[in-house]
């Protein structure tokens, strides 16, 4: 019992509840503009380990500074996507069709393709980096640098992001094309260009979180599916396109798993992800319709 | 084709049939890989190949026959464990299928995204908890007898696919794939259909997955439900195209002899180059091989 009111648990959850709620959110800005459902989005956390991974043995870079470049080459993968299969399909998509699920399987392949990819780039077998890893004591509590810098650049990631989604003009189009694209066009947003920042945004986060990750997860090609599961569980907890509900639903999750664990044994880890994935989607399918029911 | 189709099945089922006196051991094996493929395929199009309801986790079934033929291997005939399998099967698709393909949109495919994660795991923790890590199944049948019983599948798989296409239940599919709104307005009942789909679409994996355990001697759960199976399922049937019996089964025939090829020494380039045709097949050839076969509607 003392363990379980102890500021630790509350510290694991804010960091692993911090993670999700940017994985998350760089999904639900893909699917809330342009209804794109990434399977594949924990693949993009894959790569941007591997950034931070190669950075780090490579040229000594600190994954924290590991972690933007992580971001924008994950944005510019978002781009070349964007611009090589997504426009055509979006603008191919007609009457709402199979949108959805086209774009779903055109990411079950890409998923497929980039974790193989990797496997033969970088072999299957896991790596890990020992960074920032000394012990200290914030008010009794003991963490490492590393989660503290982790939770950190998460909060501000987030932070960052919902404000810029509140306050400036290409936020606002944003929220407008998740609430509704065809008046959105109507009433003069650019759709073209909202929708390659959304892509490249919602990208970028993926890859952010990946490279934070990078120093204190092990990193391999097939490490990145339960961040696609924990991405849409914020998504349909949360409701698509209220961001800052997502965030909420990031440490729902995080604080089910991180206390689940401590009541039961580590192998319920992915149990208990996976049930409350599957739970979620039994019991609120329709969350993902979001605040409002769209047309 | 349409006419063809009937008379092309046949000659490939007496190609089938003859397997074990033609080919060694070796060719057994391979004969019923591909039956079980065509099996798995051209059940998971039932519902995926007409509707946009996509299964990602058909593994789920595959792993829940394997399972309980594993678990209950020595106890029970063997015959009774491979029906109950597809039983299981069946009944668990209902089981969350009800909640879930009642409601439209796209949170049924979600779902199944993370399905076969979540009883992987539990079976793991069910069988750390037994003690039981790792089944072994000694005195399983010979190779013709699991080929004989796999090539049955396969046609039951085939015969259910053409006759849930003449149905009623058929044209209600079609229909939902053309407007899902516009099917529930002219009164198909779209939840009890999909519903009823996805558990017929679910029965042959489970029978699949329960024979397919026996080809090995141990029974191991992240085997059992490995992704791959159910991302190999999706991209055969969407090479093969949809909407008939000739698609998956030409896709999974065709993918499968490709694995045969690459598989044993390449694994990450077969899988890279199904995810390859897979994009493409979507983006570019989205009525898949079957399109361009003699009779197909343009």
């Amino acid at each position: 019992m003392d363990v379980l009111l102890s500021g630790q648990l509350a510290f694991s959850v804010a960091v692993l509840g911090a993670v999700y709620a940017v994985v998350g959110l760089g999904l639900n800005l893909v699917y809330g503009t342009m209804r794109l459902l990434n399977v594949g989005h924990g693949e993009l956390v894959m790569l941007g380990a591997y950034v931070a991974f190669w950075g780090f043995t490579l040229a000594g870079l600190s994954p924290l500074l590991g972690a933007p470049v992580a971001a924008l080459l994950a944005a510019l993968l978002g781009l070349a996507l964007y611009g090589g299969l997504f426009r055509r399909m979006l603008e191919a998509d007609g009457a709402g069709g199979r949108l959805e699920a086209n774009s779903l399987l055109v990411f079950l392949g890409l998923s497929v393709v980039l974790q193989n990819a990797s496997a033969l780039a970088f072999t299957a077998s896991p790596r890990a980096i020992r960074h920032l890893d000394e012990v200290i004591r914030v008010g009794g509590v003991a963490m490492t640098e590393n989660r503290l810098a982790i939770l950190l650049v998460a909060v501000a990631a987030c932070a960052g992001t919902i404000l810029l989604l509140r306050l400036g003009i290409h936020g606002l189009a944003i929220k407008a094309l998740i609430d509704n694209r065809r008046a959105a066009r109507i009433v003069g947003v650019d759709v073209d260009r909202t929708q390659r920042l959304s892509i490249a945004l919602g990208f970028g986060l993926a890859g952010l979180a990946g490279a934070l990750l990078a120093m204190i997860e092990q990193i391999s090609p097939f490490m990145g599916f339960p961040y696609t599961v924990a991405a849409f569980v914020v998504i349909v907890l949360g409701g698509l396109g209220r961001l800052a509900g997502g965030v909420a639903a990031g440490f729902v999750l995080a604080a089910v798993q991180v206390y689940g664990v401590a009541l039961t044994a580590p192998t319920y880890a992915s149990v208990l992800l996976y049930g409350v994935f599957v739970a979620v989607l039994v019991l609120r399918p329709q969350g993902m319709a979001g605040a409002r029911a769209r047309p | 084709m349409r006419r063809m189709g009937p008379a092309a099945l046949l000659a490939l089922l007496a190609a089938a049939a003859a397997v074990p006196w033609l080919a060694g051991p070796y060719g057994v094996t391979v004969a019923t890989s591909a039956a079980m493929w065509v099996a798995l395929t051209v059940s998971w199009s039932l519902l995926g190949g007409t509707t946009a309801y996509i299964s990602l986790g058909h593994v789920v079934f595959y792993g829940l026959g394997a399972y309980l033929v594993a678990a209950t291997w020595g106890d029970v005939p063997l015959w009774l464990a491979i029906l109950g399998a597809g039983g299981l099967a069946g009944a668990f698709a209902l089981l969350v299928g009800l909640p879930v393909l009642r409601v439209k949109g796209p949170y049924f495919v979600i779902l199944t995204l993370g399905l076969a994660e979540l009883v992987k795991h539990l079976v793991l923790n069910l069988e750390a908890g037994l003690g039981a890590s790792s089944r072994l199944l000694f005195g399983a049948p010979g190779g013709t007898t699991l080929y004989a019983g796999m090539l049955a599948l396969a046609v039951l798989s085939i015969a259910l696919a053409w006759w849930v296409r003449g149905s009623r239940l058929g044209r209600g599919l079609a229909a939902i794939r053309e407007d899902e709104t516009a099917a529930e307005t002219v009164g198909v009942p779209i939840a009890r259909f999909k519903v009823a789909a996805y558990a017929l679409s679910a029965v042959v994996p489970g029978m699949v997955g329960g024979l397919a355990a026996l080809r090995s001697t141990y029974f191991e759960p992240t085997q059992a439900f490995s992704p791959v199976v159910s991302f190999t399922i999706v991209t055969m049937a969407i090479v093969g195209g949809s909407g008939g019996v000739a698609g998956p089964l030409m896709g999974a025939l065709l993918l499968f002899a490709a694995s045969e090829l690459l598989w044993a020494s390449f694994p990450q380039v077969y899988l890279i180059g199904l995810g390859v045709l897979l994009v493409g097949f979507v983006l570019f050839v989205p009525r898949g091989l079957a399109g361009f076969l003699p009779g197909a509607r343009p």
